[in-house]
């Protein structure tokens, strides 16, 4: 597993992924850690088959018990299947996931994490005195759908947004904008279903201050290629599967 | 998903699928010995010996019925405990898999506790499934007591129809049916227990 500090400050952000043991037919995600001094949040904790490579990963950065909050942008497995695993090896842990997914992600195993449910117009969580805003992005693509930006930071995770699938040497961030675009294209048109949604997370992005924007899968996104994705997105027709 | 497992899984999914049949063959004893009863009413004291019988016969078949039904609820807790020491299991092996990769982390230390714990939970489990599987094998026993006794009144059924006259054919019909239940219920339960036999106690 990779792991790569896309943040440093009073608290940091790591970026886990590129896992060269994973099965072959298992697509590769991205996972997020933001810590604080005594305190971990675990972003897109991932699949089942991801746990113990991403658990040992995490274990370079925090100890067992400072894990103690997962979040969930929304309830796909390769987001959150690996749940009934972290419920078994955390004991004092909150999952911060929709609301509306909470009766579908119990699926997973969730006996001794708490699930704190989001509502459907985001909210605000702290881990110690890091204040993260969970953004909605329904539609984008599941129908309950968040994302979490933190200002100090000035980093958006963004779930499938910005999404690319690459061999497990690719770099994390991209390099050359116009050739990403062909690897995002596809998979933004089938898997986004609404252009109306798009429309209304670019106004509501556009007017945060972002530096890197870090999707769940592919690359990550930093200084003007940013705006680069948020003008190519906007002017994607989206939901074209049919 | 290891072969001890799975095998456990389907030990179990077959009590049910076994019970269910069982009853079904309660329930039929529980038809005949009515079916016995109008008959023997109308042969009045040609089949006065068979009277009682029959409400053996009717008694037995109920408390066949209980005892599967009770049965049937710690079939269903056994099923959940195969599920936990499933799940457990897997958790276990995956966290050995994390202390595994975790070797030279700052923190791999940390994964200590969470692997004792989980191998506790597990073998928790495997002792509790051992205790209750014990204990359903006695109730699967009281079955067999039943089906036992029920045909040895099937047998008493046959030499008591033979002193009723022209009822003669349908009371051996009652005791035939009866006799077959038992014998069904006997097979079953047998197959149960020996299905859960290896899990028991030793
Ligand atoms: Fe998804």
């Amino acid at each position: 597993m990779k792991m790569t500090k896309i943040y440093e400050g009073a608290h940091q952000w790591v970026m886990f992924g590129r896992d060269e043991n994973k099965p072959d037919n298992i697509i590769d995600s991205n996972q997020y850690i933001v810590r604080t001094a005594n305190k971990c949040l675990l972003l897109e904790p991932g699949g089942t088959e991801l746990f113990a490579p991403m658990m040992a990963a995490v274990l370079h950065h925090a100890p067992v018990d400072q894990i103690t909050d997962l979040f969930a942008s929304h309830q796909d497995p390769d987001v959150i299947s690996s749940l009934g695993l972290w419920d078994q090896a955390l004991s004092n842990a909150k999952l911060h996931a929709p609301a509306l997914w909470e009766g579908y992600i119990r699926n997973f195993g969730c006996e001794s994490i708490e699930y704190v449910p989001i509502p459907d117009n985001g909210e605000t969580i702290k881990i110690e005195s890091v204040e993260l805003q969970i953004i909605p992005a329904h539609y984008l693509h599941s129908p309950c759908n968040f994302h979490v930006y933190d200002p100090q930071a000035k980093i958006l995770m963004c779930g499938s947004v910005g999404s690319a699938f690459e061999p497990a040497n690719a770099p994390v961030f991209v390099e050359r904008f116009d050739v990403h675009v062909e690897k995002m294209r596809a998979y933004h048109q089938r898997m986004m279903p609404s252009n109306q949604a798009k429309r209304a997370w670019i106004d509501r992005v556009r007017n945060l201050d972002i530096d890197i924007l870090a999707p769940q899968h592919g690359r990550m996104f930093k200084g003007d290629d940013v705006k680069r994705f948020l003008d190519w997105f906007d002017s994607l027709q989206v939901g074209t599967g049919v | 998903m290891n072969s001890q497992t799975k095998s456990q899984f389907i030990a179990v999914a077959s009590i049910t699928s076994e019970l269910s049949a069982v009853m079904v063959v309660a329930k039929e004893i529980s038809l005949a010995a009515a079916n016995a009863k109008a008959i023997a009413f109308r042969a009045g004291d040609k089949a006065k010996g068979f009277q009682p019988i029959t409400d053996f016969i009717n008694e037995l078949a109920k408390e066949t019925i209980e005892l599967v039904t009770n049965i049937n609820v710690y079939a269903l807790l056994l099923y959940r405990l195969t599920v936990n020491e499933y799940r457990r299991t897997a958790a276990y092996n995956r966290f050995e898999q994390v202390a595994k990769l975790a070797n030279g982390a700052h923190y791999a230390n940390s994964m200590q506790e969470p692997i004792t714990h989980a191998k506790t939970m597990m073998q928790d489990c495997q002792r509790q499934f051992k205790r209750d599987v014990t204990q359903l094998l006695g109730q699967l026993e009281a079955v067999m007591h039943h089906a036992r006794a029920a045909r040895v009144i099937a047998a008493n059924s046959r030499i008591e129809a033979s002193q009723a006259g022209e009822y003669l054919q349908s009371l051996q019909a009652v005791a035939e049916s009866v006799d077959k239940a038992a014998h069904t219920i006997h097979d079953n339960v047998q197959r149960c227990r020996i299905a859960l036999s290896i899990y028991r106690n030793s």
